[in-house]
């Protein structure tokens, strides 16, 4: 059975991962044996300057969700190649660093800056990031989206993946515009902007007012948004939004999904990666199905 | 995984006063590894609602690991409706644990408020036999938050009660009782757990009084593992998580707002 899924040069041995912002302590908590079978793990997004964070409360359960507003907190590019990057490196499975730019020059640094670090399979552009003097975000315009991954692709040594936000008009537009630029995949979806209200004091609940919708709640719009710019795309599409389990799983891939991470859901059962990854390889068992790709967008209509 | 994630049966889920809850699981694995002051995660149900598990305090970790909370919201609710045999699926333990009075304490103090009691039992057990005299001050609500401590009182705590109304013990805060709170910053230690306001007062406390102490602190959390990030507090020391980082702190280092 072959699962593997090429993204430029990079090979991960599966099409499970981790959305990027939910992988937790591994030598810590997990069973590194089992954590090795993922295809591939995403830290959590990676600033050129450290970010202390938004104030709390960050979080909120919503219905079959979660509204998070963490601020990006992170120790900066340079503690986390020289502090956290060994530890995963030791993991052993592939690893796409999510990096995010406040600025074009950020991005640039962050990218000379990962270019110089062995034992990376790819980069993933946090495009949900302030843009210039726009007012709306690189991931909210074609042309935006188009002028930073084209210039990050021409500099980056390893694969360049654009992760897209799910709050445009048409997601499809923005990946068409990524991958005319170079982008090696697209990735989507990120979180829908999202508040809650405490109505006895009549204050948000989040610390920074706003923050992101996560967890099957988004599910079956996540679905429809990839199987929209599967449609229109031919590079590979990462998919995640509400991933829980195999079935949730299998649904992205025949929409035309190359890979799927489980995100949100790693917070209520940290094994469900591995567990659709499972099911995955039994449901191909049982269609007879030999290769990954056979079953990627083989959605009947 | 298997590590931390386990299922485990419930033997018995037992109202102890109308408000509070004690429920016992049969977790030989999990008893061998708490430590006082350390949580669980619980997935109180194998369901979409509600979304995110939910972290306890260990009560005691004997012959059971037991958890001792008030069933106040969706979570809770479902959970005192567990009976025995029933399976819950939980992570743990978590989190660091107390660490033990410095040397030279000869009283230790834990202020606690409402189900903020929970893990002063566990940790009693460990400090019972070590020569301290142990002090707990406890405030609740009203009497229908007040238990029967004979558990703590077995492990040689003196135990003093205030409720906000006054039905039983002192009528006011916990505060009311600090008066019990020998001032001897070399032989007094402090340990509170409860609502951010009395960790606040026992903390202000402290200060004016030059003791110090630890604090165990509590948030809604998702993950529990240090992933998310969505339990940070502000320390002196910048956003630290409650489920990684803590939940035990040192007094002095909380900002309580």
């Amino acid at each position: 059975m072959n699962l593997a899924i090429k993204i430029g040069n990079a090979t991960f041995p599966n099409p499970v991962t981790v959305a990027s912002g939910t992988f937790g302590h591994a030598e810590k908590y997990f069973n590194l044996e089992e954590v090795k079978k993922l295809g591939a793990i995403v830290p959590k997004t990676v600033t050129l300057l450290a970010q202390k964070g938004n104030p709390p409360p960050r979080i909120v359960e919503t219905p079959s969700g979660m509204i998070n507003a963490i601020g990006i907190e992170n120790p900066g590019a340079d503690s986390f190649i020289t502090q956290k990057l060994p530890m995963f490196k030791k993991i052993g499975v592939p690893l796409i660093i999510s990096i995010l730019g406040h600025s074009d020059e950020q991005f640039v640094s962050l990218i000379n800056k990962f270019n110089v670090v062995d034992g990376i399979a790819a980069i993933e552009l946090n495009l949900s990031c302030p843009n210039l003097k726009h007012k709306v975000l690189v991931a909210q315009d074609p042309a935006s989206t188009a002028r930073v991954v084209g210039q990050l692709k021409k500099i980056s040594r390893y694969p360049i993946i654009a992760k897209l936000s799910p709050n445009v008009t048409d997601i499809s537009e923005i990946a068409v515009a990524a991958e005319e630029s170079g982008a090696d995949a697209v990735s989507l979806i990120n979180t829908f902007t999202a508040m809650a209200i405490n109505t006895k004091t009549r204050r948000p609940v989040l610390g920074n007012l706003t923050g992101g919708l996560s967890g099957p709640a988004i599910r079956p719009v996540a679905l429809h948004m990839v199987y929209r710019t599967a449609q229109r795309v031919k590079i590979p599409v990462v998919a995640m939004g509400g991933i829980m389990s195999t079935n949730d799983a299998l649904e992205f891939l025949i929409a035309g999904a190359s890979m799927v991470a489980v995100g949100t859901f790693n917070f209520v059962n940290p094994r469900a990666p591995l567990e659709a990854l499972e099911g995955i390889k039994a449901y191909m068992k049982e269609n007879k199905i030999k290769d990954i790709k056979e079953l990627i967008g083989s959605l009947k209509i | 995984m298997e590590k931390i994630q386990n299922k485990f049966r419930v033997v018995s889920n037992e109202k102890l006063c109308p408000r509070f809850y004690r429920l016992s699981l049969d977790a030989k694995s999990l008893v061998k590894k708490i430590k006082p002051g350390q949580f669980i995660h619980i997935r109180v149900e194998d369901s979409l609602e509600p979304f995110f598990r939910r972290p306890f305090s260990v009560y005691r970790a004997q012959k059971n690991a037991e958890i001792f909370y008030e069933a106040i919201g969706p979570g809770t609710k479902i959970l005192s409706q567990k009976k025995k045999g029933d399976e819950l699926d939980i992570l743990g333990p978590l989190g660091n644990s107390f660490a033990l009075p410095p040397k030279g304490t000869k009283t230790v103090v834990m202020v606690a408020g409402g189900i903020g009691v929970a893990p002063f039992l566990i940790f009693s057990d460990l400090l019972k036999d070590k020569g301290y005299d142990l002090i707990l001050l406890y405030g609740g609500r009203t009497k229908g938050h007040v238990f029967n401590m004979k558990d703590f009182k077995k492990n040689g705590c003196k135990v003093f009660i205030a409720t906000d109304d006054g039905s039983v013990g002192v009528k006011g805060r916990v505060s009311k009782l600090f008066s019990k709170i020998p001032l001897d910053s070399k032989a007094t230690y402090l340990y509170t757990c409860g609502p951010n306001p009395m960790m606040a007062a026992v903390q202000d406390f402290a200060r004016q009084n030059h003791l110090s102490g630890q604090v165990s602190c509590e948030e809604v959390m998702a993950c529990a593992l240090g992933a998310c990030l969505g339990c940070s507090i502000e320390t002196k020391s910048g956003y630290k998580t409650v489920c990684y980082d803590g939940p035990v702190f040192d007094l002095d280092e909380v900002v309580f707002h």
